[in-house]
């Protein structure tokens, strides 16, 4: 009909174009991966990047209208980019300002377990003094509440915080009295070797969520994780069961730590994931603090054979998705939440600000305040470099202002950082300062030497090919993108 | 399909013959001080006096003499519908009757205007630049007479935002008048652009009101094109944004076509990542009427062709954790995957099945066709399950 | 033995090597100079160290003073950005006073 025009008359009448703000990083040989201001990614073939910042990208050309419709440039035809933009990037930010959501209480060092990889120095069962004290619960309890986070998540640690089970009991207790207003969510990290009915009993009254140590199938996981009797697997695969049957399969779930003995096994332990009828697994890489260093333990081991365990893993989770299994890769997962989605999982390695101390921060069993787990384990091994203050001689602003966090947090600001300010990957990896630290004595590092970057790079750049090659694994990432 | 409008005979017109809104009854002695808002339906002419009308069904009996002392028109066949509690528009001057509103039906709509600042390749009611406003005045009247238990209330066009504060003016009153009922309100979005009309309206706070915004594309120059409006998908965004700032319910439509097909994935990514907040998204089958046949050979693809594309663009909605819905397809042209998202969409006026359907063991299930597809245009893969 | 390492002023900060031949103090002594737009580094170091090593910590220091010199560019830059995202995670601790 006349009356109707034609599609050219819509396009704009100049071929410019504006860009707006990306970044891009090789993926292969031939292709390039670009992100926009918030974190939307486009895999560009590489000979379309020098056109695109030259000003030379045809709008026939089908990546030019992909790229003018992911928010990379605009053009006369549309001016709404920019207000888009800004709400996807405050999005990404919002929950910065909820401020400290994750707060760890090490209610005692003890522990029946010799794990060779244990961040924490063992102490024997009688040695009482390694208890958090009900003075110092307290006041810590007084500062995860003054957080202005509208949700506080309380994780019971140790040792084994089962050892100290009243003042759980007593911390749950008290939260709930003076959550005023607060949503809260408890969890106890626990190896579930002593567990009993009451202990349960009290985790479905309080809804307290359960997470437990599974290294792998049974020899795997003993030999990891020795205990009297030489019985963990026994002990924890028995608490599990236990442990659904009071609070729902849902409310307990497993963490997996990777040693040099499980880098020939990780099919054997994804299917004891699997057997065990757990729905997500957390493929981890050895941290590099505290007692595992004592032991060598990461030296046995580099960044390169852990990738080709977590990819061989991956590959078998994928495979097993395939046959209409459910099982998701929580590191993946969590990328993904960055990749596809405004929404920002709150996981603190992967955090620019990095998120120690302003996500997450942990009150150890001798009432001193730390930034993060991981530098509480290397508190233990003498390091106090990210000791932010006592629970009882400090108050909130000298803890939660102290240049211990304020310097580590400006310094590793990744934005700031040389390559990783002109990364393409840069909105979904993080500020890891503590790691750096611990290997460099340096919050930022050299990335091209660091281990955090490279280990980071290999995997965005897996998890965007597997992506780019398999329709079918690109509607899963998307399901575990959701997830979080 | 259900023919809601048409001329009426009159048997006998009065002077004070009424044009007005009347509400059909069947009882011949309402009280004498309300019958002139009813219209008395009857299959033989009553000898009582008061109402707006007598409505006389057709039927094979010649009507008695003498007739009373009333205006009596009979009514086409077409009307047999027609049941009490429905309300109708009668046009003395024209003789002419218009069903407004339907008593047993969950597809009441009311026509606003059929004036549009858009001109869509698949528009189906074309837009006509006339001065219509008597039908917001008469839909003001309307609101009035429907029955407070009415879940569902519709309001269409054209572009109801044409109308400015006089729109909100009407939304306002039918939540007065109609504090349970929920509305559903089609627009094309562009007026909301306008920050403060989006939070005068916003102001109506009115307890269950989604407007329903169709968005054909990412790509702003395949949007407009689609709806032949340079600049279009800009306002359309912009208004979409300012509806949510102000707390209004938000419903993204797609129609699903040859110029919507290719960028479907895409669009709905869009939507995932740009404007989660919207609270349902329904992905639409093409109807056959007004300008869709005029442009059917830009238009047609056959859902049959596209039902991979439809079922990953619902897989990426429902990952998001949006609401989605397919309206209008038939359950053997959509992958099984998509049979949760289906619903029986089409107005029941206009809702019909083929002659295969007959035995069909799904039939009950699926929401069959437009009149306008079974008439002219409609998948070649319709098969009944057995 | 003493080796010198000179860098362009054109292309490096003072700031920046300064910054790095800190790193090194517990290798080497430095003593640092300007002539002639060039910023000339002269290491005293202990003869223990084989040639391989001393040329190993050169290699090193050339890295740290790209690294430090990228480093103070970059956090001049970004300090806008940085100091709004930062403002923005203690916006509601309390802590930080009303502008």
């Amino acid at each position: 009909m006349s009356d109707f025009r034609q599609i050219e008359f819509y396009k704009p009448n100049s071929h410019k174009y504006q860009l707006l703000p990306f970044r891009f990083t090789k993926l292969d040989d031939q292709s390039y991966v670009v992100t926009n201001l918030a974190g939307e990614f486009v895999v560009l073939p590489k000979e379309l990047i020098p056109r695109l910042i030259n000003h030379n990208l045809s709008d026939d050309n089908s990546f030019y209208v992909e790229l003018r419709a992911r928010h990379f440039l605009v053009d006369q035809s549309t001016a709404i980019a920019r207000d888009l933009l800004a709400i996807k990037l405050r999005s990404r930010y919002d929950r910065l300002a909820d401020f400290t959501s994750l707060h760890m209480f090490v209610v005692t060092l003890r522990c029946e377990h010799s794990c060779h990889y244990c961040q924490v120095s063992r102490k024997s069962a009688d040695k009482l003094q390694f208890d958090m004290s009900l003075a110092d619960a307290d006041a810590a309890l007084g500062l995860a509440l003054r957080s202005p986070s509208p949700a506080i998540k309380i994780e019971f640690q140790g040792g084994e915080p089962l050892l100290n089970f009243g003042l759980i009991q007593h911390i749950v207790r008290e939260a709930k009295r003076h959550g005023a207003g607060k949503r809260l969510a408890f969890v106890i990290a626990t190896n579930l070797a002593l567990v009993d009915r009451e202990m349960l009993a009290f985790c479905y009254e309080h809804d307290i969520n359960i997470s437990t140590s599974l290294d792998g199938p049974r020899d795997l996981h003993n030999a990891n994780r020795p205990r009297p009797g030489n019985d963990s697997y026994e002990k924890t695969i028995a608490g599990i069961r236990m442990a659904r049957e009071f609070l729902g399969k849902d409310k307990v779930s497993a963490l997996m730590t990777t040693t040099e003995a499980s880098l020939d096994r990780i099919k054997d332990i994804v299917d004891e994931y699997v057997s065990q009828d757990f729905a997500v697994i957390f493929l981890r890489p050895l941290s590099p603090h505290g007692f595992a260093i004592k032991t060598k333990a990461y030296m046995r081991y580099n960044t390169d054979r852990w990738l080709d365990f977590y990819r061989e893993g991956l590959e078998y989770i994928i495979a097993l998705n395939k046959q209409g299994i459910a099982l998701t890769e929580f590191y993946a997962s969590t990328i993904l939440a960055k990749m596809f989605t405004s929404r920002d999982p709150g996981f603190v390695d992967l955090m620019s600000p990095s998120g120690i101390g302003i996500a997450a921060v942990i009150y150890n069993y001798d009432g001193y305040v730390y930034a993060s787990d991981e530098s509480r384990m290397m508190a233990e091994v003498g390091d106090q470099h990210f000791q932010l203050g006592h629970v009882r001689h400090n108050s909130y602003g000298d803890i939660f202002l102290s240049p211990k966090l304020i310097e580590p947090l400006e310094d590793s600001f990744a934005y700031s950082n040389p390559m990783c300010h002109d990364c393409a990957f840069e909105p979904y990896c993080g500020a890891d300062p503590v790691f750096h630290w611990a290997l460099y004595k340096d919050h930022v590092g050299r990335k091209p030497e660091s281990e955090f970057c490279r280990r980071n790079m290999a995997i965005f750049r897996h998890l965007i090919t597997l992506m780019e090659s398999d329709p079918f694994v690109r509607r899963l990432f998307l399901k575990w993108a959701n997830k979080c | 399909m259900l023919k809601l409008s048409g001329r009426i005979d009159p048997i006998r017109q009065r002077e004070d013959a009424r044009t007005a809104l009347l509400t059909i009854t069947t009882d011949p002695s309402l009280p004498v001080g309300i019958r002139d808002r009813f219209a008395l339906l009857t299959d033989q002419p009553r000898d009582v006096t008061g109402y707006g009308a007598q409505l006389v069904s057709n039927s094979l009996e010649p009507i008695e003499s003498p007739l009373p002392d009333a205006t009596i028109y009979q009514l086409p066949n077409h009307f047999n519908y027609l049941k009490s509690g429905d309300i109708v528009y009668i046009d003395a001057s024209r003789q002419f009757l218009n069903t407004l509103f339907r008593k047993g039906s969950h597809h009441n709509s009311i026509l606003l205007t059929e004036q549009c600042n858009s001109y869509c390749l698949m528009c189906s009611q074309p837009p006509k630049k006339i001065d219509d406003s008597y039908l917001l005045r008469r839909a003001l009247e309307l609101i009035k007479l429907i029955p407070k238990d009415a879940q569902r209330l519709g309001f269409t066009g054209g572009e109801p935002t044409l109308y400015g504060d006089s729109l909100i003016e009407l939304i306002k009153q039918t939540k007065l008048q109609l504090p349970c009922t929920s509305v559903d309100l089609l627009s094309n979005g562009r007026r909301f652009k306008d920050k403060e009309f989006a939070r005068r309206f916003g102001a109506i706070k009115h307890p269950d009101c989604t407007i329903a915004v169709p968005v054909y594309s990412d790509d702003p120059v395949r949007h407009d094109y689609v709806v032949q409006a340079l600049g279009a998908f800009d306002e359309t965004i912009q208004g979409i944004l300012n509806l949510k700032r102000f707390g209004q319910k938000v419903e993204i439509r797609i129609v699903l076509h040859r110029q919507t097909i290719d960028r479907l994935v895409q669009t709905c990514e869009f939507i995932c990542r740009n404007l989660l907040f919207v609270d349902h998204v329904a992905l639409m089958g093409l109807e056959i009427t007004g300008f869709t046949r005029a442009n059917l050979d830009l238009l047609w693809i056959d859902p049959y062709d596209y039902k991979d594309t439809l079922s990953e663009a619902v897989h990426i909605l429902t990952s998001y954790g949006l609401n989605t819905s397919v309206y209008n397809h038939q359950l053997c042209v959509v992958n099984r995957d998509v049979e949760g998202s289906c619903c029986k969409s089409i107005s029941d006026w206009k809702n019909e099945y083929l002659e295969s359907c007959a035995s069909c063991t799904r039939k009950c299930e699926c929401g069959g066709f437009f009149s306008s597809s079974k008439l002219y245009k409609h998948s070649s893969h319709i098969t009944p399950f057995v | 033995m003493k080796v010198d390492v000179t860098f362009d002023s054109a292309a490096f900060s003072l700031d920046a090597v300064k910054t790095a031949c800190y790193k090194f103090l517990d290798r080497f002594t430095p003593d640092i100079e300007l002539c002639e737009g060039k910023i000339i580094c002269h290491l005293s170091i202990d003869d223990k160290f084989s040639e391989a090593a001393v040329n190993a910590n050169v290699d090193d220091l050339k890295k740290e003073v790209l690294d430090q010199d990228l480093r103070l560019k970059l956090k001049a830059e970004t300090e806008p950005i940085r100091n709004l995202i930062l403002a923005h995670a203690f916006s509601k601790t309390g802590l930080i006073a009303d502008e």
